[in-house]
């Protein structure tokens, strides 16, 4: 048997415990409890969800693009190379889409957001072509980890941009000059021609950024010509650098398999993912889907060739979406009933999802009626 | 549509999960509202490049096997959920590491083995192991019998068979070693899971870690083969199964209350309401009786016990996706203690300021679960607490600095204990910090480990008092926050042990 001050004595002091803490209750003032804290003021901060912003101004950028500039009181820190989505309402439908941050993290604090966003898809275009300066758009707060990780990365970022996936690595040049994020960076920039580079590249003088265009459809003197092959790769490759791919799938790709050759491990190879896009199927066929959203019911029709999303956006459900590329988990909604294709491209679930039956309706196709019960985003309704 | 509920819970953590399946088994309807967009609050996992994290889980005590069910085993199967889930036992409980003193000693799981242990730390150290055992696993025996007859035990049986839990109760986990007084080597190499109580031996009750070491020790753990999301939508499953509900971004804004103070439903922040007479609520008591319930329905004696209470510890976690396999790293067990000292008085001090190296709890996953990953990687995951509010003055700007200041230096000190290297191998990083803990959760300061285990509110006074301790009626509060403290166990029991009061206040209701 256990004894501190004797039997008697530890017992009593056990029997007597809960008249103790009962004092200590009693005696303590009855105050008002904080309604906040720092740390939950700076989580809110950090991550508000959604925004209400406004176009500030829309002014071109290169031949094929156009720069919005998003004005709020204040949008939270990032990293540069992280994205938003931005909701827009267009023929009275909410629809959203991610976007890289073009702007810097300082500029986010004085309530300034740049997005460069190409004439090509529904929202893009509506944007480009038909949003107005004034008008009134949600924006989330900045997400993804397609940034510099002063832990993980190397002290060289070493680009592979193609396209309007230089918008991240803009972010990102912004930040190395005004001192807000601490690396090098090379960035090997292919676009189709001169017209289409959507940064003025004889503005950026600092040591710490070297840009080299690659033009695949226009020889201009002193500049590289064609596509980014292994031989270019290589003739720009610092020593030691972490690799980040920005660009669409094709050029994905075509990089992916030059990489190879160059002997790397394309897990090293950080890329930022794409939206997943239509299925090519030829007439396709439609089907009833049933998606539960709290206690709402809604029946709607969904297409072969479309991701689920798209169908609840096109009825305008308030469907979450994020990345719609399937890697953020923003959507993951319960299957009820019926069969579907996930590409595979496209498949980061959980382990337990797939026992469970969870789906991402971003990246996941109808091949039967379905039932789904998704969560709402309630700021989507109200917006 | 559906607005009126036997009993509606707030937030879908393991406690609250838990509590609704309580009730959904004796045929009360029920509505779970959850702010995030997935059950479980700190039981997920989540998805980076090619590996899949688990978010909080280092090992879970209390499940036992399909023929000897351990308490949480007994409390699963009552619930519907064990066919649901996989499990996979530990092999060792830890590998401490204590930096000052230079100590290294690898812990086995089971008692024969913690016994024959003890010779290997010094002379004689197998009767001190065995000694310790027998006192502990005494004290375990008389917290089942407390549980068994519902908090009225009888007083003689108590001061007979169950004694040493009698003369230990109100003593704290450093007041009876001290008696005990055995080699230091051994009260050491005992007190490594002193960590995840987050509690320092002054404070902490003997009773409460004696009983987890004897647990751990005599009864193994293990971890589920699907993370704990796996958990998580099982018990969602089991949910739905019995006709519950549970909806997802859904944030409750309000607990309402009638003219008589009684609870009468929950708002949401969109403003839609439900109605109950039955809440139990998931998270922290600090959120419902500051901002959740109307001043005038707060009681003050509430207010007095709220304010009487302090934070346990705030988490920070580094999560860590390696492109090399454990053993090509040097990783050779599922878990780690390092300490920078194992005089936790001073490590828990050392752990309030920020940054800090004064400990860390760290799970390479892919020893208990080899297949976790991609073949030739490794998952690996560091968590530390801190005993101080120290990230009330970081500014959004300094945030990702000071996180990743934070976790270089833990990655440096498993580096340089293990003397291997794992800078050149990250291939995914994530850090948690108490703010993302506070986001996630939207626990105060980031907490992670509920109310912290002072000697006046420890493990026993907590459940004895808890019908006391609730001042609302109607209301109920479960989980890491509850009478049994934070953990996996602790949190689905209290769950359940507040679903079952909740019963009871519906029988009351209907005579
Ligand atoms: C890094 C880490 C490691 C850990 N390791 C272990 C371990 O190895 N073994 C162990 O046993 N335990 C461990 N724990 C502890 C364990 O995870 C927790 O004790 C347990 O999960 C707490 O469960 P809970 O019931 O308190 O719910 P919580 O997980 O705290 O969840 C509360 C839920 O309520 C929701 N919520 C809050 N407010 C509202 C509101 N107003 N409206 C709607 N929803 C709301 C939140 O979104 C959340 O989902 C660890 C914890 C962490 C963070
Ligand atoms: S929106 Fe990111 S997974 Fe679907």
């Amino acid at each position: 048997m256990f004894t501190k001050n004797g039997p008697n004595e530890d017992v009593k002091r056990t029997l007597s415990m809960l008249d103790v803490r009962r004092k200590l209750i009693d005696d303590t003032p009855a105050k008002e409890l904080p309604k906040t804290y720092a740390v939950n003021q700076l989580a809110d901060a950090l991550h508000p969800g959604f925004i209400k912003a406004t176009i500030k101004e829309i002014k071109p950028c290169s031949k094929n693009s156009k720069v919005i500039t998003l004005s709020a009181k204040k949008f939270p820190y990032f990293r540069a190379g992280q994205y938003v989505t931005i909701s827009v309402k267009i023929n009275g439908k909410v629809v959203t889409r991610p976007y890289s941050i073009m702007s810097s993290p300082n500029d986010a604090l004085m309530g300034k957001l740049e997005l460069g966003v190409q004439t090509a898809g529904y929202v893009s275009t509506y944007l480009t072509t038909q949003a107005k300066v004034g008008e009134t758009v949600l924006v989330s707060e900045p997400i993804g980890d397609f940034h510099h990780d002063s832990i993980r990365d190397e002290d060289t970022i070493y680009a592979l941009a193609g396209g309007s996936g230089i918008t991240p690595f803009v972010s990102m040049i912004k930040a190395i000059i005004e001192g807000s994020e601490n690396f090098k960076l090379v960035i090997l920039y292919g676009v189709k021609s001169k017209a289409d580079l959507m940064l003025d590249i004889t503005k950026i003088k600092d040591d710490r950024i070297k840009i080299i265009p690659v033009y695949s459809d226009e020889k201009v003197e002193g500049a590289e010509n064609g596509f980014l092959t292994k031989e270019l790769i290589k003739k720009y490759l610092p020593e030691k650098a972490s690799i980040f791919m920005c660009g669409a799938n094709l050029m994905y790709q075509f990089v992916k398999k030059e990489l190879a050759a160059l002997q790397f491990d394309l897990h090293q190879i950080r890329s930022e993912t794409n939206c997943a896009v239509d299925q090519k199927i030829d007439n396709p066929r439609e089907f009833n889907l049933i998606v539960h959203m709290r206690d709402e019911v809604y029946q709607i029709k969904a297409k072969e060739n479309e991701s689920l999303l798209v169908a609840m956006e096109r009825a305008g459900l308030a469907a979450p979406s994020r990345c719609r590329g399937g890697h953020c988990g923003f959507c993951h909604s319960r299957l009820i009933k019926g069969s579907y294709v996930a590409p595979k491209e496209y498949e980061h679930r959980r382990l337990a999802d797939f026992k469970f039956k969870y789906i991402h309706p971003c990246s996941t196709y109808p091949s039967s009626d379905m039932e789904i019960d998704v969560p709402p985003v309630d700021e989507l309704k109200e917006f | 549509m559906k607005k009126n509920y036997d009993v509606i819970v707030i937030g879908a953590g393991n406690g609250g999960l838990a509590a609704a399946l309580a009730v959904l088994n004796k045929g009360k309807t029920c509505l779970v509202l959850e702010k995030h967009n997935l059950p479980g609050g700190f039981a997920t996992s989540f998805v980076r490049g090619r590996f899949e994290f688990e978010a909080s889980l280092h090992e879970f005590n209390g499940i036992g096997t399909k023929e000897e069910p351990g308490s949480c085993g007994v409390l699963f199967n009552a619930l519907g959920v064990s066919d649901k889930i996989d499990w996979v036992p530990l092999h060792e409980a830890y590998r401490l590491i204590s930096l000052e003193e230079n100590i290294d000693v690898t812990v086995p799981l089971g008692k024969e083995k913690v016994i024959a242990l003890g010779d290997k730390l010094c002379e004689g150290g197998s009767k001190y192991m065995k000694d310790f055992l027998e006192l502990a696993g005494s004290i375990s025996d008389a917290m089942t019998y407390l549980g068994e007859c519902h908090g009225k035990p009888d007083p003689n049986v108590m001061k007979t068979k169950y004694i040493n839990y009698m003369t230990t109760c109100s003593y704290s986990f450093k007041e009876v070693m001290d008696k005990l007084n055995y080699p230091s080597i051994i009260r050491k190499v005992l007190t490594g899971y002193w960590s995840y109580l987050g509690a320092k031996e002054d404070d902490m009750s003997f009773v409460h870690l004696a009983n987890m070491i004897n647990s751990y020790f005599t009864k193994g753990a293990c971890v589920p083969t699907l993370r704990s999301h796996g958990l998580s939508l099982a018990f969602e499953e089991r949910i739905h199964e019995l006709g519950g509900d549970i909806y997802f971004n859904s944030k409750v804004a309000k607990i309402l209350t009638d003219e008589t103070g009684h609870v009468s439903g929950v708002k949401l922040v969109n403003g839609q309401e439900y109605y109950t007479r039955h809440v139990i609520a998931n998270c922290s008591p600090h959120n419902v009786f500051s901002t959740m319930l109307d001043k005038k329905a707060i009681p003050e004696r509430a207010l007095k016990l709220t304010n009487y209470r302090k934070f346990a510890g705030r988490g920070f976690t580094v999560f860590l996706g390696l492109n090399k396999s454990p053993k090509e790293l040097g990783i050779n067990e599922h878990s780690y203690f390092i300490y920078s000292s194992s005089d936790n008085i001073k490590v828990y001090k050392e752990m309030g300021k920020l940054p800090h190296t004064a400990g860390q709890a760290t799970v390479c996953l892919n020893n208990a679960l080899p297949d976790c990953s991609p073949k030739g990687t490794t998952i690996l995951y560091i968590t530390t607490l801190f005993t101080e509010d120290a990230w009330s003055k970081v500014s959004e700007k300094d945030y990702v600095k000071m996180k990743n200041q934070m976790a270089e230096g833990l990655i440096k000190q498993f580096e340089d204990a293990l003397h291997i290297n794992l800078h050149d191998h990250i291939e995914e990083l994530a850090i948690a910090s108490p703010v993302t803990y506070a986001h996630y959760c939207l626990h105060p300061q980031g907490v992670i480990y509920g109310y912290y285990s002072q000697y006046n509110d420890g493990l026993m006074y907590r459940i004895q008092m808890v019908n006391e301790d609730a001042y609302v009626p109607g209301l109920r509060i479960g989980g890491g926050y509850g009478e049994r403290l934070d953990g996996f166990p602790s949190s689905y029991k209290s769950g359940a042990n507040e679903g079952a009061r909740t019963l009871g206040d519906i029988a009351k209701e209907g005579k």
